[in-house]
């Protein structure tokens, strides 16, 4: 699945990358990650509120920084 | 059937037991620390007086012994109301999404639009960092400038956390001057920046982007859920806060201590009619947390300062910030971002004075 993380670099974005990267390490399958941090390219997904996640385009997470526990359940779900 | 006497095994254990757990972890805990911080909350101020006095030695008649009880008087209290504060808000805010409230506003022009998006900005939170997602998010999804620009002025300046820090501390009268007040401004500067039609001066880019906008869907989540998300708020707040805190209390234990009351009464009082522009001019280029400044509103406010310059250098600091108005470079042309400042710092002023003429 390719993950997304839209942030702009304040601490709440980088924690949920962080977490990402550790949810899919814990996995062990391979999920690219990619890092959106453009405000244009945010605002075109319809994101108000940032850090944010999405799943092979869609969102799943928005305005808070998630666990890696729950990004893991969110990737096996 | 063999009964298996390990009363941990969970499917073998007490059914009892396990409900008693479930009910604690769930939220049942809450019983237990709400009262504890009551009692806590109370004896916070003998307990920094003991302190300074028997631990340090200092006279609390002295500036300095006044100043150090003060402080440590005030900082444990001002982490504690934050942090039941944030919990409480963050709670009541996992049942508003910003998608709620774009679908609301979307559909009301006028008037009337403004003052919902006031309202609305006093209960969500605000990141800087959000700033311009929401707005693209807003205008693009239909909903009017000046309306989303009272609901930008409204969200930082009544700040949820320092509204019930204010009520916790110089209770609802004060907290409900404060929310009014900014309620006012945010209306009244998002209703007439819509009148001047300035939607020219809007970044290029901003509406030519592709846009697809995400629905706003119900947010279906158990209580224990929300619990935690507020626990995960006094984290993430408190621990981003802090620095702001103890500088906000040290410069109000300073005032409490050092500063003379006829100093205040001169530069912070209603004699001078400069009093208050000059407040909002000292306070809207500095840039704190809310909860930084509430510790400077008490010093000041103790010291005598009068209510309406307090009130408005109190605002110019939050509901202004330089970050802010930098990130908002990217998606409004200068002119339009000195409107915005220039209409929120007239409110603030006349506020300023409106406090202090009926107070």
């Amino acid at each position: 699945m390719l993950i997304e993380i839209f942030g702009t670099g304040c601490a709440k974005c980088k924690a949920l990358e962080k977490n990402a990267h550790q949810a899919v390490a814990e996995t062990g399958m391979d999920h690219p990650i990619q890092k959106v941090s453009d405000y244009a390219s945010i605002a075109s997904r319809g994101i108000l509120t940032t850090p944010a996640l999405a799943l092979d385009g869609q969102v799943k997470i928005q305005g808070r920084v998630a666990s890696s526990d729950e990004i893991q359940s969110l990737l096996k779900g | 059937m063999v009964m298996d006497p390990r009363p941990s095994d969970p499917k073998q254990g007490q059914p009892a037991q396990t409900l008693a757990y479930g009910f604690w972890r769930q939220g049942g805990w809450l019983l237990l620390i709400l009262p504890s911080w009551l009692l806590v909350y109370r004896f916070l101020e003998p307990f920094a007086n003991v302190l300074t006095t028997r631990l340090f030695g200092l006279d609390l008649k002295t500036r300095l012994g006044s100043a150090a009880a003060f402080f440590l008087f005030d900082a444990p209290k001002v982490v504690m109301l934050l942090a039941l504060v944030v919990l409480g808000v963050t709670f009541m805010q996992t049942f508003i999404t910003p998608e709620h409230t774009r679908e609301v506003l979307a559909k009301r022009a006028g008037a009337w639009g403004n003052l919902l998006a006031s309202l609305f900005g006093i209960f969500t939170p605000f990141c800087s960092c959000s700033a311009i997602p929401l707005f693209i998010g807003f205008v693009r999804a239909g909903v009017p400038l000046g309306v989303t620009f009272s609901y930008l002025i409204a969200a930082p300046m009544v700040n949820e956390v320092a509204l019930f820090m204010l009520l916790g501390m110089f209770g609802w009268k004060i907290a409900a001057i404060y929310a009014g007040t900014g309620v006012a401004i945010a209306f009244l500067a998002g209703w007439i920046i819509g009148l001047l039609k300035m939607e020219r001066h809007l970044e290029p880019w901003v509406m030519e982007t592709t846009f697809k906008a995400q629905p706003a869907t119900e947010q279906r989540m158990r209580f224990s859920e929300r619990l935690d998300a507020g626990l995960q708020g006094v984290r993430d707040i408190v621990g981003k806060v802090w620095p702001y805190l103890l500088v906000g209390i040290g410069v109000g234990a300073f005032i409490h201590g050092f500063v003379p009351a006829e100093f205040m009464a001169r530069f912070m009082g209603k004699a001078t009619w400069w009093s208050v522009p000059l407040a909002v001019l000292i306070g809207v280029p500095l840039y704190s947390n809310a909860a930084g400044v509430i510790p400077i509103v008490q010093a000041l406010l103790g010291k005598g300062a009068a209510l309406g310059t307090t009130l408005a250098f109190m605002m110019a600091v939050i509901g202004l910030s330089l970050p802010e108005t930098i990130i908002l470079r990217k998606v409004l042309k200068p002119r339009l971002i000195a409107v915005f400042i220039g209409v929120v710092a007239l409110g603030i002023v006349l506020v300023g004075y409106l406090f202090n003429f009926i107070m």
